[in-house]
């Protein structure tokens, strides 16, 4: 199945894209997905799922869209 | 006395009059600085109910104990008055060489009186103190300006301007700094063209005293160093703050169409990837390692420098996503010395009215061109312009139909770029900062999307809030220093009370802050009750149009949802017994006991009574 991954901020030079869709298996976890984009699990982040803030356990879907934020804490 | 200069600078622009003063040292142990300083000075010296653009307003300049030293980042200066968007305490920060040649002039604090009979400016070089004509500069942008006092007394002086808003008093017009820098958003711009007063320059050189300045500059430089490589290492300041616009994209908070929208398919093309791609040049302040000021070319071939605010309500909040045409609009705000944020929620409100048929223009949203004409009118006090440069709130009480639940402000402050259709944590930050819709004390919202629930209106979420005005209205506002290295970097807090306390000798924690903090916040509330005796809880609400089922998303992440009222007056009452105020949230008795407040309150009860 395939997620559509979204990086924002600095985040998208470490991990050389912008956004793409990125093949994931079935049972795929928020965090696993974090592997397969070359991001360190101990980056802090925040990552949303369809725009709701996702668990790192949280099994994906077809078609979500995830974003990959740092963790922004104001202008 | 170590870290304070111990002197305020006192010029009347009636009378010509110059005094310096001096402070206690019991004065800066309980206000420290910035902030602080002003807040006090402005409580006991205006009269409740004074003109703010009449002679008898003051404008003060103040900066902090750690203000101009070398250490992250420390090049900040508050500036206050009583504000005359709001009618309450206004004030804001700006990063400015001002803040060390103050210092090195000898001073702490500048407080300016009266009204000069003519366009001045004030030079002060060391204990020297000129009050020169402006007629050469009066009429100019805030660039030419600067160009003008730079070629005159070099560029590493220290420069406040105003540009033409601030000359014709429009109600957020703003103090500027260095390239892009400005600060003092309710309208310190217009305070100081109320004043005649178009510049302050100076040049200091004398040392600031401090308890300890070889091991200061010793820690200073190494952690200026430290907090660079954690920004090299987290490439943040790659898009700097302009990175946010795409998270908020994602969340449905972004502001889009006078923050009636919380998303948009085109907010791409003004995100910090196209800023970055952008860029040719990069500012920051003095004392700072992790530079955020981006410029690029705007729409005319200018250099504009934009940071998220910017852009947010610019841009996606009128519907204009051309990046060169934001930064156009920019660049006018800068120059003409706009706060950006009023400045674009005045005029998506306009366009909102006009499609409503609340008033009838020609002005829609995504109409860059237009825009432009607009904020010039503005600048002029022309026509239409006229009643833009007051502000959202005041514009919708002259069209009335109820479009005042549209105005996107709080205590006639408008909000900055986070649209909390769905954010109740953001919206009770929004709605309970001390000098309205600011989002600089309590940027509550990705604690609020990331560790709490969305939907929640519990405690967690006012402790939160409170926690960081604690902490970024409060200490980084006293000192004055940026938050950045410790809100976007993680440079630990506990770094601050270290400097300060090297600096002044004296043996602080954390928590003499967070009391100082509590202290002035409570009295800042008194300034508001004095000026609004009938002051009551829901001053301390968002906009009605947050609650309203018909303003509701049809589609995306918050489709459906809206802020509900009797949720959020529970959250503002957890707000209220965190910060032990009463219902209507004015400090109590006790809490002025506890704070040492008693001679201020006691003032303040001929208007209100504390309960």
């Amino acid at each position: 199945m395939k997620v559509r991954v979204k990086m924002i901020g600095p985040l998208m030079y470490e991990a050389g894209f912008s956004e793409k869709e990125v093949d994931v298996t079935a049972g795929t976890t928020a965090d696993a997905l974090l592997d397969l984009i070359a991001v360190s699990r101990q980056r802090p982040r925040i990552m949303t799922r369809n725009g709701r803030a996702v668990a790192p356990e949280e099994v994906l879907e077809d078609g979500d869209k995830i974003a990959v934020s740092p963790i922004y804490s104001g202008g | 006395m170590y870290g304070w200069t111990g002197n305020i600078l006192r010029i009347n622009l009636t009378t010509n009059a110059i005094k310096k003063e001096t402070y206690s040292e019991e004065f800066a142990r309980t206000w420290v600085g910035g902030r602080g300083f002003a807040a006090k000075i402005l409580y006991d010296e205006l009269k409740p109910g004074i003109d703010p653009l009449g002679p008898d307003n003051k404008f003060v300049v103040a900066v902090g104990p750690i203000a101009g030293i070398p250490a992250p980042n420390t090049g900040k200066t508050v500036v206050a008055a009583k504000s005359p968007l709001t009618g309450g305490y206004g004030d804001g920060n700006l990063g400015t060489r001002i803040t060390e040649h103050l210092r090195r002039c000898g001073y702490d604090v500048l407080i300016v009186e009266g009204r000069a009979a003519a366009p001045t400016y004030i030079y002060l070089q060391d204990d020297e103190v000129h009050l020169l004509p402006a007629d050469e500069i009066w009429g100019k942008g805030t660039y030419a300006t600067h160009d003008w006092l730079y070629a005159k007394y070099g560029r590493a002086s220290g420069v406040l301007s105003i540009g033409q808003a601030g000359e014709t008093m429009s109600l957020y017009a703003m103090v500027r700094s260095l390239e892009g820098r400005a600060g003092g958003r309710p309208g310190m711009g217009a305070v100081m063209g109320s004043k005649n007063l178009k510049a302050v320059v100076a040049k200091g050189t004398k040392a600031i005293p401090q308890a300890d300045p070889q091991g200061m500059k010793a820690l200073g430089a190494g952690d200026l160093k430290k907090v660079g490589e954690l920004d090299k290492k987290s490439g943040w300041s790659r898009q700097s703050t302009n990175g946010v616009l795409a998270w908020c994209n994602e969340v449905a908070a972004l502001p889009v169409r006078n923050m009636r929208k919380t998303h948009h398919p085109d907010a791409w093309k003004v995100d910090g990837e196209r800023v970055h791609a952008a860029r040719v040049a990069t500012y920051g302040c003095p004392n700072c390692t992790m530079r955020c000021g981006i410029t690029i070319h705007d729409h005319e071939g200018r250099e504009s420098e934009l940071d998220y605010e910017n852009i947010g309500m610019l841009g996606p909040n009128l519907e204009i996503f051309d990046l060169d045409q934001v930064g156009s609009l920019n660049y006018m705000c800068d120059d003409y010395g706009f706060d950006t944020i009023s400045a674009g929620a005045s005029l998506a409100f306009y366009a909102d009215a006009i499609d409503r048929g609340d008033t009838r223009g020609d002005f829609k949203f995504g109409d860059a061109e237009r825009a432009k004409e607009l904020l010039t009118l503005a600048s002029r006090r022309e026509g239409i312009g006229d009643l833009i440069a007051q502000g959202s709130l005041r514009m919708a009480r002259r069209f009335g139909r109820g479009s005042e639940s549209y105005a996107m402000q709080c205590k006639g402050l408008e909000m900055a770029a986070y649209n909390c259709k769905f954010c109740p944590g953001m919206a009770l930050a929004f709605a309970t900062a001390p000098i309205g819709g600011t989002h600089k004390e309590s940027w509550v919202i990705t604690y609020e999307l990331n560790q709490a629930k969305r939907e929640s209106y519990g405690p967690e979420k006012a402790a939160k809030v409170m926690e960081l005005q604690r902490i970024r209205g409060g200490l980084f506002e006293f000192l004055t220093a940026c938050r950045f290295p410790w809100v976007e970097l993680g440079w630990g807090l506990e770094n601050y009370p270290i400097y300060f306390n090297k600096i002044t000798g004296l043996n602080w924690t954390l928590d003499d802050f967070w009391k100082t903090s509590d202290r002035v916040y409570a009295l800042i509330k008194l300034f508001w009750l004095r000026e609004n005796p009938a002051i009551d809880r829901t001053f301390d609400y968002p906009p009605a149009v947050w609650f309203d089922p018909a303003n509701a998303d049809t589609e995306g992440p918050i489709a459906g949802k809206i802020l509900e009222r009797d949720k959020y007056d529970s959250l503002l009452q957890h707000f209220y017994d965190f910060r032990q105020w009463d219902r209507r949230g004015i400090p109590t008795r006790k809490l002025i006991g506890v704070l040492g407040l008693e001679a201020e309150a006691a003032g303040a009860e001929k208007f209100g009574k504390l309960e």
